[in-house]
């Protein structure tokens, strides 16, 4: 695998079990099991009731595109190679939203409320990064 | 709870690269900003300092009083300290001291902010930007940078109200036509709508004209008790009432980027402040990106939702308009000073309503509603301000 030199996530102790699963290619948000709160990003206490009995589910990894935003000029000199590039905050089916790209497509179609659809991109070794394509 | 007054304020142009030294525009702004006030500087008991970005040294120099000790405070000042909150600084900055000052901890303090963007180059400051109020465990490997920021929110707000190119860009052009009597301004050419629009796309949908340029500058103001401003202050400006709610850390967990918490801050501000959204003078609204304005407008009531980018389209914000909006040309023209962008605000809302705003005067200045926010969005602030108390 070739270096990757751009920004890898800083993972924190509690959500540790999402980039485990990412290289598995599964998308998991969590579900307080006190309260049925549906939580992401992770949490360590449930930002509703605090509870630490937070749970791990699948998610169906489609959603749609709340809004996006392509970069053409003044990029993150790390990414200067990736641009135009797209970022967008998707809204999971389950109800949770993430930042992440678009890729795969024509910038041109990106619209918001476009449905979409997770894939998988191995950056090194150990991470793999969620990112999103159209389709339901 | 008793009212503050702003009596005194002071600020150095904005410059994209000045020759000036962090210390020397720091010193400059904290004087004038005494000199207005028409105070002996042993009146002052306490100083707030905002963050500097572009040096830590300096930073660091600010929160271990250099400013004490530059303007002949020392043995005399109770404490100095650092407000920082980004770009809401100077919105905080304002809740601490009405809180310090109600409860006879300080009586009079001066706030002071100095920023020179110049010491980073283009790159580092769009890397250090791209790392403030965005995860490094969920965002920054996206490659987004703080201008996605106010592309996503842009997108968006087109998409729900069906807010055109056209009548984003007019906000700029109509802080441009203010920024052309602000000595201070750092861009005071004439601004077209199709020039805006004609500029090249930085992040979707948002052109060169439509994101803010990181500037060099520095401001200061003087807030002490409604009571003593009375009987020191030729022309005391008063905080009447404000209201703020922090909506998120990262965008993505915002749950509207269209409206943020303006709607229920604007309600809170306004409930008890005795006067109407009809009576408001100056709209002094936090602009980094044009759209913000439109956002605000609609998210306090002085505009209809969706009815904003036609509102300022038609010259109502702009010199001569109904309701002036940015008068010293906001961060799209007056520039961006970081942490001091809501203290430069802050400076021109109490020159309008002083009535030491010159060629750019309001007439009968009477109310201002200021907005302001830090971070990526993540405070709605709204202010009231008045040249006397209703």
């Amino acid at each position: 695998m070739i270096q990757y030199n751009k920004p890898l996530p800083v993972i924190q102790p509690w959500s540790k079990p999402f980039w485990d699963a990412t290289r598995e290619r599964r998308l998991l948000i969590q579900e307080c099991r006190n309260c049925g709160k549906k939580i992401f990003y992770p949490k360590k206490y449930c930002p509703e009731c605090r509870s630490t009995d937070i749970g791990w589910m699948e998610s169906s990894g489609v959603g749609k595109v709340y809004s996006f935003s392509t970069l053409h000029l003044g990029v993150h000199p790390k990414f200067e190679d990736n641009a135009p590039y797209t970022i967008a905050i998707i809204e999971l089916n389950e109800g949770v939203r993430l930042m992440s790209n678009i890729v795969n497509c024509n910038i041109q179609d990106i619209q918001c409320d476009m449905p979409v659809k997770v894939i998988f991109e191995d950056v090194t070794e150990e991470i793999t990064l969620p990112k999103f394509e159209p389709g339901m | 709870m008793e009212k503050i007054a702003i009596i005194g304020t002071g600020q150095v142009p904005a410059e994209r690269r000045t020759q000036r030294t962090l210390q020397s525009q720091a010193v400059d702004s904290a004087q004038q900003a005494i000199s207005d006030a028409g105070i002996k500087k042993d009146e002052i008991d306490a100083v707030f300092l905002a963050h500097c970005f572009a040096d830590q040294r300096f930073n660091s120099d600010l929160v271990f009083s250099l400013m004490v000790e530059e303007l002949g405070l020392s043995n005399k000042a109770k404490f100095n300290v650092n407000i920082h909150s980004g770009g809401s600084s100077g919105e905080n900055m304002l809740k601490m001291a009405e809180g310090l000052i109600n409860s006879g901890t300080a009586e009079t303090i001066l706030c002071i902010h100095s920023e020179k963007f110049s010491l980073m180059s283009i790159p580092e400051q769009i890397e250090a930007f791209a790392s403030f109020g965005i995860s490094a465990e969920w965002e920054s490997y996206t490659g987004m940078v703080y201008n996605t920021i106010a592309g996503l929110m842009a997108e968006r707000f087109m998409y729900e109200t069906g807010t055109t190119p056209e009548q984003i860009a007019s906000v700029c052009v109509s802080l441009r036509k203010w920024a052309q009597m602000n000595e201070n301004a750092l861009y005071r050419k004439p601004l077209t709508v199709e020039e805006v629009l004609n500029s090249r796309m930085i992040a979707t949908p948002l052109h060169m004209y439509e994101c803010n340029v990181l500037c060099d500058g520095s401001s200061s103001f003087v807030v002490t008790s409604a009571e003593r401003a009375k009987k020191k202050a030729e022309k005391p400006v008063y905080l009447l009432s404000h209201a703020s709610t922090v909506t998120h850390y990262s965008l993505a967990q915002s749950l509207d980027i269209t409206g943020f918490a303006y709607a229920k801050a604007g309600k809170e501000a306004f409930e008890t402040v005795g006067i109407e959204l009809k009576d408001i003078d100056l709209a002094s609204i936090r602009a980094c990106y044009p759209h913000d304005a439109l956002i605000v407008l609609e998210g306090i009531g002085l505009c209809e939702r969706g009815k904003a980018g036609a509102f300022v389209e038609s010259g109502e914000t702009q010199p001569g308009g109904s309701l002036p909006l940015g008068t010293d040309g906001g961060a799209l023209s007056r520039g961006h000073t970081g942490s001091g962008v809501g203290i430069d605000q802050i400076v021109e809302t109490y020159v309008q309503l002083s009535g030491k705003a010159g060629e750019r005067q309001i007439e009968n200045c009477s109310f201002a509603v200021l907005s302001g926010l830090g971070g990526t969005y993540m405070d709605s602030h709204v202010m009231i301000f008045g040249r006397e108390v209703p």
